[in-house]
């Protein structure tokens, strides 16, 4: 990777977690909506019938994903915002350095909001997520990785729109069915003891989705934000 | 005009948004050291002409041909109001990978903003956002400015210092095209006057000294024919 590549990704990564870490606004939004999710699987389940086993991997992915959804909104929003994309666009930048900025700022956003919401779910479904830290930690971070990727060109993408807020969501989910189908298999997996090996052909799916969505997000970036 | 004089030339160019044409066969060349003043009613295409010439706008024809560094001042700033104008300038500054740090304070300074430099831009007055957005553009100390009503919301001194700043790019070989509705405070100031006549350059000529009622009824003239 050029040294301006990166450098670009660093620079445009700080940037917005610093705004982030100021207004808070994506933050604050994320984890009142994860709280909810996760009060709300609590309450639904009765459990005489219903075990917080069988529950529990569907609320963490469904915490997860939403949550971070609104952060990777608030991506390319807060370029709209004065047509501060225009300025990046300006720079002699390579473009693909913007989206691995952009990137990395989501993929921190979206770890610090699952780094919360992981021992709020340890507390509201009873489960020992400590057991299993390293390999729930791999499995987050592979399905993380591809859905904030395509997240992030997404995101790129519906910001010139009129109901970009709206689009996201829409757009997003048919991306993020298979990536998060083997994320909540794997996770139902390691809750109940099982051992990661038997998870191969899940794990190895994460990563091809992993590799192929960063590529082709990656290759599309230019073209996405070309007027 | 040799090639190395040659500052931007827009050959052709035409930009249809939808089945709309906003501008049709444009073609023009400056060298450093003009200034091309762009006039226009409202929605004459002058604003989709300078973001077609900054490069963030692909013509639907034609070919626009630059030579060295742009600095841009559109109607937007392109500034992060949750940033200071210090964090502003500082990130630019990386990304055009162009100068040190004490530029930023130097062009803070110019600007007369140095003591609200770490002020949120959210903050900031109308006028003073445009003189951060106009320390922005001249940030990678460029050969090619574009101003799109650089002057909006300046007061008196500032609007002296744009006009001071465009005598010094024209000494120091800087081409500019400027597009204003504020004729009589640039006029004296631009080598060539471009009429844009519903997307269309009328005519470009030399200003030879026309003050901005001959310049306005030069337009009329040529906006009554079309």
């Amino acid at each position: 990777m050029s040294s301006s590549l990166w450098s670009t990704a660093v620079a445009v990564a700080a940037k917005d977690l610093k705004i982030e870490w100021r207004t808070k606004t994506a933050f604050a939004s994320s984890m009142v909506f994860a709280v909810l999710v996760l009060a709300v699987f609590y309450f639904s389940r009765d459990p005489s019938v219903v075990t917080s086993l069988d529950v529990a991997p569907a609320a963490l992915w469904v915490t997860f994903t939403f949550a971070a959804m609104l952060g990777l909104n608030r991506a390319f929003l807060l370029e709209r915002e004065n047509r501060a994309l225009d300025g990046l666009l300006l720079t002699p930048v390579p473009r693909s350095g913007i989206f691995l900025g952009k990137l990395l700022g989501n993929l921190v956003f979206v770890t610090v909001v699952e780094l919360i919401s992981l021992p709020l779910f340890a507390l509201f479904f009873n489960v020992n997520v400590f057991h299993a830290l390293p390999e729930l930690a791999l499995v987050t971070a592979m399905a993380t990785l591809a859905f904030v990727s395509v997240g992030t060109l997404l995101s790129a993408m519906v910001v010139r729109t009129r109901f970009a807020e709206l689009m996201l969501p829409i757009l997003l989910l048919p991306f993020l069915l298979p990536p998060i189908v083997g994320a909540v298999q794997t996770t139902a997996g390691i809750l109940v003891g099982r051992p990661l090996n038997e998870f191969t052909g899940w794990l190895k799916l994460l990563g091809a989705f992993d590799i192929a969505f960063v590529a082709v997000c990656f290759l599309l970036f230019d073209s996405t934000v070309e007027e | 005009m040799s090639e190395s004089d040659m500052a931007l030339r827009a050959t052709g160019v035409s930009r249809r948004f939808g089945y709309r044409y906003v501008l049709k066969d444009v073609s023009f060349e400056l060298r450093g050291g003009e200034t091309l003043l762009l006039i226009g009613h409202n929605g004459a295409g002058k604003t989709t002409l300078i973001r077609v010439l900054s490069g963030l706008l692909k013509p639907t024809s034609g070919t626009v041909h630059r030579t060295g560094s742009i600095g841009m001042v559109a109607h937007d700033s392109m500034l992060y109001e949750s940033l200071s104008a210090r964090e502003n300038l500082q990130f630019y500054r990386k990304l055009y990978a162009c100068c040190e740090t004490a530029r930023v304070e130097e062009l803070l300074q110019i600007m007369g903003l140095s003591e609200h430099a770490d002020r949120r831009v959210a903050t900031y007055s109308r006028g003073m956002v445009q003189r951060l957005t106009l320390a922005r553009a001249l940030l990678p100390d460029p050969q090619l400015l574009l101003l799109d009503e650089p002057l909006t919301g300046l007061d008196d001194s500032a609007s002296c210092l744009v006009r001071d700043m465009l005598v010094g790019w024209r000494a120091e070989n800087r081409a500019v095209v400027l597009a204003t509705h504020q004729l009589a405070d640039v006029v004296e100031l631009a080598s060539h006057v471009g009429y844009l006549v519903a997307g269309r350059v009328r005519a470009l000529e030399s200003t030879d000294g026309r003050d901005a009622h001959a310049i306005t009824a030069r337009y009329r003239e040529l906006a009554s024919v079309v």
